[in-house]
C-alpha cells in the first residue's frame, strides 16, 4: 500500500520544467500581440483571395486555413489579459513599420493569374517565420511562469506546421515550368527581403538575435 | 488586392460556364414545360425526371457553396475593424471553413448522383448579393435571406434522399443543414449587434433581405404549394431563430413571385 502521507518532491525526478525564461510578463505580451496582430492581416489575406483563385482546391484549401489564423488571432488575443492588458485591441499591434511594409506586400496579389505569389508569400515565407517565431517564444519563455503561452503556441504550431505542409504541397503541384520557378523565387526573394529588414514576425530579437546601431547582431536577451 | 471585388471578377477554371438565372426564369420555353407538367413540381422520385432535376439541383447547391465561401471571405476581408469588428470576422472565418466542406461534400455527392463539375452553368446570383458595402445589408442578404434559402434547398434534398432510399444523400444533406442553421443564427445576431443604435439601418437592411428572398422565390422556384420544387423548411428556419411572422412573410412572396411567373408565361406563351 503506497503511504499517501510520505513526503515527496514537488517536481518528480522526470520534470524538468525550470523558473528562468527570456521573457518578463511585458516582453511576452508585446510578442503575442505582434503574433495576433500578423494572424488578423494573414486571415484576412486568405479570405479575401478565396475568390481571385480559379484553382478550385487552392480556394477550398484557403477557406480552411482562413479560419485557422483567424481562430490563432483569437487564442492569443484571450492571452493578453492574462498578461497585464485588459485591452487586447490595444497591444495587437504590428512590431514595427517593416512588419507593415511585409504585411501590405503579402497581402498585394490580386489577379487570378498570381496563384503561386499568393501561395508562395504565405507558405514559403511567412509560415516558416511563424514557425521559427513560435517555437524560439515556447522554448525560451519560463516553462512554469509562462505555461499558458507555451500551450497556446503549441496548439497554433500544430496547425501551422500541417497548414504549411499543405501550402508547400500546393505549391510544388502548381510550380511545373522554368518561367514559375523564376516568379516563385523572385517572389520569395522580394517578401523576404521586407521580413529580414523588420527583424522578423516580432521584430528585433526574433529569434534572440538583434540588429544594434552599427548594424552588426547582438545577443537581444539574456538570462 | 482591393476591398469589394465585383462579381465579374469571380476567379473560376475553364470548366465553369456563367448563366444569368432570371434568363432562365423569363425563357417562355421553361414556361410550358411547366404547363406540360401533369402533378406536383416536388422533387419526388417516382417522377421520370427526377433523377435529372436532382443532379441539376446538386450542381446549383455546388456552385452556390462555393460562392457563399467568397463571399464570407470576402467579409473578412472587405471591411476594417470599425465597420466589422474581430468577433464578427471570427465567425465569418469559421463561415469560410464551413462553406469549403459543403463545397467538397457537394462534389462528392455530385459524382455520387451521376454528373459532374460544369455540367450545368453558374448563376451568381448568391455572390452578387455579398457585394453590397454595408456589412449588415450583406450579412441580411447572405446569412437570412440565402443560408435561409439553403436550408430549404438541404431540407428538400434531405427528404429526397429519404424519399429516394439514398441514404448518402440523406446524411450528408442532414450534416449541411446543421451547418446553415448555424450560419442563419450567426447572421441575425450580426445584424442585432450592427444596427442596436440605429433602426434606420436595421430596416435597410432588412427591406434588402425582403428584395433577396423575393429574388430567390422566383417563377415559384422556392414556396409552400406543390407548385414549388424547394419547400419552406419551417421547423429548420424556426431553429435558425426566425419567427412565424418572418416565415410567414417569406411564404407570402413566394406566393407573389409565383403569381408573377403565371403573369409573365400569360404574356409570352
Amino acid at each position: 500500500m503506497v503511504d499517501g502521507r510520505k513526503p515527496r518532491p514537488a517536481f518528480a525526478p522526470w520534470d524538468r520544467r525550470a523558473l528562468p525564461g527570456l521573457f518578463d510578463v511585458e516582453e511576452s505580451a508585446r510578442r503575442v500581440g505582434a503574433y495576433a496582430w500578423l494572424e488578423m492581416r494573414l486571415f484576412e489575406a486568405l479570405g479575401g483571395w478565396i475568390a481571385t483563385v480559379p484553382e478550385l482546391d487552392v480556394k477550398l484549401v484557403l477557406g480552411r486555413h482562413c479560419f485557422h489564423h483567424a481562430w490563432h488571432a483569437e487564442q492569443l488575443q484571450q492571452r493578453l489579459p492574462e498578461l497585464r492588458e485588459m485591452n487586447p485591441a490595444r497591444l495587437t499591434l504590428p512590431a514595427n513599420d517593416g512588419i507593415v511594409a511585409f504585411a501590405e506586400a503579402l497581402i498585394e496579389p490580386e489577379a487570378a493569374e498570381q496563384t503561386i505569389e499568393k501561395l508562395v508569400g504565405v507558405f514559403r515565407v511567412l509560415l516558416p517565420r511563424t514557425i521559427a517565431a513560435y517555437t524560439y517564444h515556447l522554448n525560451g519563455t519560463s516553462t512554469i511562469t509562462d505555461a499558458p503561452t507555451i500551450r497556446t503556441l503549441n496548439f497554433l504550431l500544430q496547425d501551422e506546421f500541417e497548414d504549411w505542409r499543405e501550402g508547400e504541397m500546393l505549391l510544388q503541384s502548381l510550380i511545373t515550368t522554368p518561367e514559375q520557378i523564376e516568379r516563385a523565387s523572385n517572389r520569395a526573394k522580394s517578401l523576404e527581403s521586407l521580413i529580414v529588414a523588420a527583424g522578423g514576425i516580432a521584430g528585433d530579437g526574433t529569434l534572440g538575435q538583434g540588429t544594434d546601431e552599427s548594424g552588426t547582431k547582438s545577443e537581444a536577451v539574456s538570462q | 488586392m482591393k476591398r469589394f471585388l465585383p462579381v465579374e471578377e469571380l476567379a473560376r477554371d475553364e470548366r465553369f460556364i456563367r448563366s444569368n438565372i432570371a434568363d432562365g426564369f423569363s425563357d417562355p420555353r421553361n414556361g410550358r414545360i411547366q404547363q406540360r407538367t401533369i402533378s406536383t413540381a416536388r422533387l419526388q422520385p417516382d417522377r421520370a425526371s427526377a433523377p435529372d432535376r436532382a443532379r441539376s439541383l446538386m450542381h446549383g447547391i455546388f456552385v452556390g457553396e462555393i460562392q457563399a465561401l467568397e463571399a464570407a471571405g470576402r467579409t473578412t476581408f472587405d471591411f476594417d475593424d470599425t465597420d466589422a469588428p474581430f468577433a464578427l470576422k471570427l465567425d465569418m472565418a469559421r463561415q469560410c471553413w464551413d462553406e469549403s466542406r459543403h463545397v467538397e461534400i457537394s462534389v462528392k455527392l455530385g459524382e455520387h448522383m451521376g454528373t459532374e463539375i460544369g455540367e450545368y452553368t453558374e448563376a451568381t446570383f448568391l455572390y452578387e448579393a455579398a457585394c453590397v458595402t454595408d456589412p449588415a445589408m450583406r450579412l441580411a442578404g447572405v446569412n437570412r435571406a440565402l443560408e435561409g434559402l439553403a436550408i430549404d434547398v438541404f431540407n428538400t434534398m434531405k427528404d429526397f434522399g429519404e424519399a429516394s432510399g439514398d441514404p448518402i444523400l440523406k446524411f450528408c444533406e442532414d450534416w449541411m443543414l446543421a451547418d446553415e442553421v448555424t450560419h442563419v443564427k450567426m447572421g441575425s445576431d450580426w445584424l442585432r449587434r450592427l444596427t442596436e443604435r440605429d433602426p434606420e439601418r436595421r430596416e435597410r437592411a432588412l427591406e434588402f433581405q425582403r428584395a433577396v428572398d423575393k429574388l430567390f422565390s422566383l417563377g415559384g422556384f422556392r414556396g409552400e404549394t406543390d407548385e414549388s420544387p424547394i419547400q419552406i423548411a419551417r421547423r429548420f428556419r424556426e431553429l435558425a431563430g426566425f419567427d412565424t411572422k418572418e416565415i410567414d412573410e417569406i411564404a407570402g412572396l413566394a406566393a407573389d413571385a409565383l403569381d408573377d411567373a403565371r403573369a409573365l408565361l400569360g404574356q409570352t406563351g
